[in-house]
């Protein structure tokens, strides 16, 4: 700052994000009614009908951490990150030890009547410890593969801590959000290539040794759902019949058959976009994935005008995590990727899951206040 | 402490990209989402319409079959089945009460048992979850009522009306009537296309199965609205999801009227009361209409016919068919004897036809004939016969001698002429040709030089000649009509539901056998001497006052006793074959009879007698008739007596 005198505005609420932001948990909830209406009538199941009710209050718990967040500025998170980081992998570690298994893995930490998702939370902490030692890194020369080695260690703490549970989509959010932050250094041309051959050379190590049989029937039967009526692939053609049936503007407000006659399965938390593309058809879906690539847009200039690299790399941090998440989910919801159970941002019923997108979302709004 | 600001000038030449990824990502999406929802739009539309709309098939009613004067034969008796929906069935509480009211044996048990649990096993989503399977058919009514009382706590537990094939005749006709069978998962693949489900049932045999596609009938459907979780379907909803036509009504079977009399067949049970094993056929000799068949011993087709449960079905089979009195064959069409005695009258119109005799000419009977350097036996010494009392007695002696005189392709060919070794195409069970055998028929069998001898076993009508009971009948229908051998029919008319006639069956003529009716009158002449004259082979069974003609034969069995059984055990299948054919009355003949009793021995003792009995019941009953007014059934009206 130059000059003798400087006239300090106050920080300005970046209205853009917040309007985006309101109009997709605005959507999600209405679409969270009309999804679980179909147990209005279902004595077994008539508690899923009100779980909307849930969702607003776990929004109001996120709003409020968000506004936390965002009061402090965020250069302050820079110092903290390592303890968060590592706070986070030791509740990866409990969930080893306390999980409750649900569908053969255990992601879920029971406290009192809640139970709560580490693995969400730690998408946060790790974006903050990524972008401290891209901040902390500031060579302007290509990096070789040793300059990364400790950020590559840090990155696959996690991710493999996350397989192991196993949930691979978490993991998979957990690599691309980091390699996207990564992504924004200088790194040798050769440093590139040999990470993606390594890449290359380790999935099929990791088809054959590392991934569970439900995965790896989920990538087959994405690959020909056809040839699995019963299981994912059924899902999966399942959501592509609501969307297609959607047409251009919809069945109407709970009129989706596929989502009323209970043909969609999961559909308030892994395909609510089935749900809603049902009910409002191409117009309505366009609309929606307009505020997402809108939002991400959005995190992406405000790193531009970030004023120092911490800044910068944890809106392209939130930004990409946000991105991931919505083209993984829509995509599968779509056809065009496989099932990984990804939720959709501020979309997906779930406490864990709404509170760090919006406390994600609070640190995105930091960065744009303090630009 | 703050960071300190640090240089995002490396980040510049990044955030491009990042833009660029972005947007093409979206992008994808959203051209994704245009190819789902706006070019193949309709297609996913319709994917989601057929997922919600069932098709539910609507039973119909199969045809009633009813005698000639419109006695029902064969209908529809209203019963219950039990279905389950095993994903709804608790297996702790309502299998063991509903176990309890439905009996099973352990073997169904053990396979509902089974099913269930592959059903209960598969994910929440599947639709196979909805499937329905059959617990019993045909249950108790008061295990009807117990269920519908308990209808609430009883999950998963369905009651549905399905009516049950009945059969009010029971054994009578059953040959001719047929029975139903369930349609087997073999069957099943070859009747898909034409509509056929799992725990259909089908016409096995008899007019059932050869009538089949008439009496089915078509069934409806209608269309409701069924999802996976939302199983009420209101008005509303129909009106908004449900394409017209929403229903197709069910098509009734075709009612079928046959030629036959059930009383006649009833007395003719009578008449066969004390016989173990045999068959009769009446038809009309102005019509070659069939009017009363019975094949012995006879099965009960409400028990076979699955509507008590299979484990009666299935032991009802398996005594019918352990019984070596061969219940389940229709012997009055699918069994060839040999004729014996009652083809000596064609034997006789070949020789008056080929003048190779004369009526007059007396044969010497001293109890046979030497031919070549073999002895053929008569049945005892005639002395001096002609034409005439050979057949009145029955004299092989003088038919061996007419043999000696014809070549067997001319015995053959004037069975050819009567309808014998063809199918009479009656169009009810699988048909025995029977046999005319001609010299290279033998040249073929025996790979011998021929020898004369068989043509004087064909001459008496042994040999390796066979009939079928129908052909015999036809052929004596023929004699007795002057010569016109008609194609036999069962099936008078077929109607609808409401009695309309849809087809109509006049008799048709298949052949007039070319003969000389003084030949003829000769022949029948004699045939009538056989019941009136004192030394004819049926005169001592006769009934005063009836009038028929006919002839008697006792067919000799080549029946080969098995190395190591018992020839105590066998001598019944060693006896001789017991027959009767004939026709009444004997100047101005209506009807045509043959009756065979299988080892019943002689055939004027033990077959003639079961004749007379029953051509004098159809006497009786046509003077009943008369006076009572009551007409033939007359095709499209529903008559009762």
């Amino acid at each position: 700052m130059a000059g003798g005198i400087s006239f300090r505005r106050g920080p300005m609420v970046d209205m853009p994000l917040l309007l985006a932001v309101v109009a997709i948990l605005t959507l999600g909830l209405v679409n969270l009614y009309s999804a679980t209406s179909v147990y209005i009538d279902d004595e077994s199941r008539a508690r899923l009908a009100d779980i909307y009710v849930t969702q607003i209050y776990w929004i109001v718990v996120g709003a409020l951490l968000a506004i936390l967040v965002a009061a402090i500025d965020y250069r302050h998170y820079e110092r903290l990150a390592p303890v968060l980081y590592t706070g986070g992998m030791v509740s990866l570690g409990l969930v080893f030890i306390l999980g409750r298994d649900i569908r053969g893995s255990s992601r879920w930490i029971q406290l009192g009547s809640f139970a709560f998702q580490p693995s969400e939370f730690m998408k946060i902490f790790l974006i903050l410890m990524v972008a401290k030692f891209v901040h902390n890194d500031s060579r302007t020369e290509p990096r070789s593969l040793v300059d990364l080695t400790p950020i590559a260690a840090l990155i696959l703490l996690p991710v493999v801590a996350v397989m192991a549970q196993p949930d691979l989509g978490t993991s998979l959010i957990y690599l691309l959000t980091a390699l996207s932050m990564v992504a924004m250094m200088r790194i040798r041309a050769f440093s590139v290539l040999s990470l993606v051959g390594t890449g290359a050379v380790s999935l099929p190590l990791a088809w054959m040794y590392v991934m569970k049989e439900y995965q790896k029937h989920r990538i087959t039967s994405f690959l020909n759902p056809e040839a699995d009526k019963t299981g994912t692939g059924w899902h999966a053609l399942q959501s592509q019949t609501a969307i297609g049936n959607g047409q251009l503007t919809g069945e109407g407000f709970m009129q989706g058959t596929q989502n009323q006659f209970g043909f969609l399965p999961e559909q308030y938390s892994d395909f609510p976009f089935a749900v809603f593309s049902e009910d409002w058809g191409f117009l309505g879906a366009v609309f929606l994935i307009g505020l997402y690539a809108f939002i991400c847009l959005w995190a992406i200039h405000i790193a531009s005008q970030a004023k120092d690299r911490f800044g910068a790399a944890l809106a392209v941090g939130v930004g990409a995590m946000l991105f991931w998440h919505a083209v993984f989910n829509i995509g599968m919801a779509t056809g065009v990727l496989p099932v990984v159970g990804i939720t959709l941002p501020l979309f997906s019923y779930g406490g864990s899951s709404v509170l760090t997108m919006l406390m994600g979302l609070g640190l995105l709004m930091n960065v744009s206040m303090r630009r | 402490m703050l960071v300190q600001r640090s240089d995002v000038g490396e980040f510049r030449r990044r955030y491009r990209w990042l833009v660029l990824v972005a947007i093409a990502a979206f992008g994808t999406l959203i051209g994704r989402l245009g190819q789902l929802q706006l070019v193949e739009g309709d297609l996913h539309r319709a994917q989601a319409r057929r997922n919600i709309v069932r098709e539910r098939s609507l039973a119909t009613t199969r045809g009633v079959i009813r005698d000639a004067f419109g006695r029902v034969l064969a209908a529809n008796r209203p019963s219950y089945s039990v279905h389950i929906t095993p994903s709804a069935i608790d297996l702790e509480t309502t299998w063991p009460r509903v176990m309890k009211v439905v009996p099973l044996d352990e073997l169904d048990r053990a396979a509902i048992e089974k099913k269930i649990a592959e059903i209960k096993a598969l994910p929440k989503d599947d639709k196979r979850r909805g499937q329905q399977i059959l617990l019993k058919t045909d249950v108790d009514r008061d295990v009807v009522a117990f269920l519908e009382t308990h209808e609430k706590e009883l999950d998963g537990v369905e009651v549905t009306p399905t009516p049950v094939r009945y059969y009010p005749y029971g054994e009578l006709g059953a040959h001719a009537v047929g029975y139903m069978q369930e349609v087997d998962a073999e069957a099943l693949e070859r009747l898909d296309e034409r509509g056929y489900r799992a725990g259909d049932h089908i016409g096995a045999i008899g007019i059932e199965r050869r009538w089949e596609s008439y009496l089915r009938g078509q069934r409806g459907w209608r269309k409701i609205v069924r999802g996976v979780t939302r199983r009420e379907s209101t008005a509303e909803i129909d009106a908004k999801y449900l394409e017209e036509p929403r229903r197709l009504e069910p098509i009734p079977g075709r009612d079928i009227s046959l030629t036959m009399d059930i009383d006649l067949v009833s007395s003719i049970d009578k008449g066969m009361r004390g016989q173990l094993a045999g068959a009769v056929v009446v038809v009309d000799v102005r019509t070659g209409r069939l009017l009363a068949a019975l094949s012995k011993p006879s099965f009960d087709p409400n028990v076979v016919s699955g509507g008590n449960g299979t484990k009666a079905v299935r032991d009802a089979f398996r005594r019918l068919n352990t019984d070596p009195l061969k219940p389940t064959m229709d012997k009055t069409i699918s069994a060839a004897y040999p004729p014996g005695s009652t083809y000596k009258p064609f034997t006789a119109l070949a020789a008056l036809a080929d003048r190779v005799t004369d009526p007059d000419r007396e044969v010497d009977c001293h109890g046979g004939f030497e031919y070549g350097k073999r002895f053929f036996r008569c049945t005892g010494v005639h002395r001096k016969v002609n034409l005439h009392s050979a057949i009145v007695q029955s004299c092989n002696t003088y038919f061996y001698e007419l043999g000696s005189r014809l070549s067997i392709d001319r015995l053959a060919a004037i069975g050819l002429d009567f309808g014998f070794g063809v199918k009479t195409g009656i169009g009810v069970n699988p048909e025995a040709r029977g046999r005319m055998p001609t010299r290279s028929w033998y040249t073929r069998r025996y790979k011998e030089a021929f020898r004369g001898g068989f043509t004087l076993l064909s001459a008496i009508g042994q040999g390796a000649t066979t009939v079928s009971v129908l052909q015999l009948a036809l052929s004596y229908a023929a004699l007795a009509n002057g010569g016109t051998l008609y194609q036999p029919q069962v099936v008078r008319s077929i109607e609808t539901s409401d009695g309309t006639v849809v087809q109509d069956f006049p008799p048709r003529v298949r052949r007039m056998v070319e003969l000389d009716q003084d030949h003829l009158a000769l022949v029948k002449s004699a045939l009538a001497g056989v019941v009136s004259e004192k030394n004819g082979t049926a005169y001592k069974e006769r009934i005063p006052g009836l009038d028929l003609a006919g002839k008697t034969g006792t067919a000799q069995v080549s029946h080969v006793t098995p190395r190591g059984v018992d020839p105590d055990k066998t001598w019944y299948f060693n006896r001789d074959h017991a027959w009767f054919a004939g026709y009444a009355p004997s100047t101005s003949p209506e009807i045509a009879i043959v009756v065979i009793i299988e080892h019943g021995g002689g055939g004027g003792k033990n077959a003639a007698p079961v004749a007379m009995r029953v051509v004098r019941d159809w006497e009786k009953l046509k003077e009943k008739r008369v006076s009572a007014q009551v007409p033939a059934h007359p095709p499209g009206k529903r008559g009762s007596l």
